[in-house]
């Protein structure tokens, strides 16, 4: 294991669960949904890596895989902030309630 | 020994901003720093041999999205008061603190288990790069995504279509389309910009479009440079929302799928695979389709607003 | 080192020296306008600076022209963008209190 494939792999195990971390305990809406984007960054950054992208062209199969990722990235994001507006809407507020329809 | 200098302030940075998102004091700032990670996660994939993600992500992962999140950001204050708060209950402190545990515990698994992987391209990889001169263009990962994975790239276009129709479905009413908030009084040196940014921006979609095939680029990553011309046409006021979809924009939105489908299906009644590409040029054809419907959608979901007109 | 590399190596230095002023300035500077100033006048001339070295040390006239382009979009953002949050500054603060 060359020493950058080791620094993007920790880089990536790092960031993954700050964005674990950040979605467990943000309260808006929207921080949740910034550490969900952080850790589908994470995981992209972990596919690339383990193609081979430290040594040379990385494989081209989760390449695209990675670029079909964000773009659905931003379409899940831009769908969940239509939903966020219709919330803050509805109960005056943009954070979720913990102990609602558990 | 310098590049693993560069890699070690490109982690620290990427991971210093990750924490600074998640912990920013205010909304505001957790979304600058978001946008700010996405920017050096494109030097990791300038650093990690792969150009074709730098530029989307530079493009759509910090540009699109982080646009969208300031809009709604936006849209949020100006909403807030217009409907009385309901009640939240606070969350138990210890919560967070155990979510900390389990968020390390969680990095050191991961960590551990990814450094004992193999980090080499693939079989599926190694057979794309063996028969990427079949497809007729170099670049392999545009090859991936038109040839020999098409039907990923077709499902993801409904993705992106489905998202704008949930956004019009759950948020039409709203109309949270124009934005509040400090008259965009009209500054000379804006009406410049524009003039100078909007076309170089469609120049560089289409340059990028048409280098996909053997640089990097590609429609995706066009389709969010021609956006983000289309954002700063929305956000100067000379588009604005309209009531309905012209049908130009309707076109517009399923065009990338309907040109995707037809030439999919097409093959199949001539007995080829389904989705099988004909030459090159069904690939520049889907491509260019691909990219005019990216960019419309994207800017649509900005906007928040079913259609776009020219403001009087 | 031939002489090409030296001059690009020399360019390339100045214009970080350049872009760690301007990031000094915009960290240390008390307020909108002075980190502004900082900001937008060291890194214009840092990117110039780093953009020539670059070009330089590619010694091609094509990425040259590109690379020269870069630098007049960045000049052309770094204006705009540098004169709206200036005078959104301006705008926030009461009449009273404007510098």
């Amino acid at each position: 294991m060359n020493t950058t494939a080791l620094i993007y792999l920790l880089t990536a195990a790092a960031v993954f669960g700050i964005g674990v971390h950040g979605l467990l305990q943000a309260r808006q809406v929207l921080r949740q949904l910034l550490a969900i984007n952080l850790m589908g960054g994470a995981i992209f950054l972990l596919l690339i890596t383990l193609g081979g992208g430290a040594v040379g062209p990385p494989d081209p199969v989760p390449q695209a895989m990675v670029l079909t990722g964000i773009v659905i990235a931003v379409s899940a994001t831009a769908f969940a902030l239509a939903l966020l507006l219709r919330l803050q809407d509805a109960t005056g507020t943009s954070e979720l309630d913990p102990n609602d329809g558990a | 020994m310098i590049e693993i200098a560069i890699d070690l302030i490109i982690a620290m940075g990427v991971v210093g901003l990750a924490l600074q998102t998640i912990l920013g004091a205010s909304v505001f700032r957790a979304i600058l720093m978001f946008i700010v990670f996405g920017l050096l996660m494109a030097m990791a994939w300038a650093r990690l041999h792969a150009p074709d993600l730098a530029l989307a992500e530079a493009a759509i992962g910090a540009g699109i999205t982080g646009a969208l999140l300031l809009v709604t950001w936006r849209r949020l204050q100006a909403m807030d008061g217009r409907t009385p708060r309901v009640g939240i209950a606070a969350r138990a402190p210890w919560l967070s603190i155990a979510s900390g545990i389990f968020a390390a515990a969680l990095i050191v698994a991961l960590g551990w288990v990814s450094l004992s992987l193999p980090a080499e391209p693939a079989a599926a990889g190694e057979l794309a790069w063996q028969r990427l001169p079949e497809v007729g263009v170099s670049n392999p990962v545009t090859g991936v995504l038109l040839a020999f994975r098409a039907y990923d790239t077709l499902m993801e276009m409904g993705v992106l279509l489905a998202a704008w129709l949930g956004a019009r479905a759950v948020a039409s009413e709203l109309r949270p389309g124009a934005l509040p908030g400090p008259a965009h009084a009209e500054v000379p040196l804006v009406g410049a910009l524009l003039s100078l940014v909007v076309p170089i921006s469609l120049l560089v979609a289409v340059y990028l479009l048409q280098a996909g095939g053997s640089a990097p680029g590609g429609a995706f990553q066009g389709g969010a440079v021609l956006a983000a011309g289309g954002v700063l046409l929305c956000l100067s006021g000379r588009l604005e929302a309209a009531e309905r979809s012209s049908i130009t924009e309707r076109i517009g939105l399923v065009l990338g799928l309907a040109v995707f489908s037809c030439i999919g299906l097409v093959m199949l009644f001539m007995g080829e695979p389904m989705l099988a590409m004909p030459g090159v040029w069904a690939i520049y054809l889907v491509e260019t389709a691909l990219l005019l419907s990216i960019a419309l959608t994207l800017v649509l979901l900005f906007a928040a607003a079913p259609g776009l007109r020219r403001a009087p | 080192m031939t002489l090409q590399e030296t001059i690009a190596a020399v360019l390339l230095a100045a214009g970080c020296l350049f872009y760690i002023a301007g990031t000094i300035g915009l960290l240390r500077f008390p307020d909108v306008y002075s980190r502004l100033h900082a900001l937008t006048k060291a890194d214009n001339l840092g990117l110039l600076l780093v953009a020539s070295g670059l070009a330089v040390q590619s010694g091609s006239l094509r990425i040259g022209a590109v690379l020269l382009i870069v630098w007049l979009l960045g000049l052309l953002a770094a204006t705009v963008s540098c004169h709206l949050i200036a005078r959104h500054a301006l705008h926030a603060t009461p009449p009273e209190r404007r510098p």
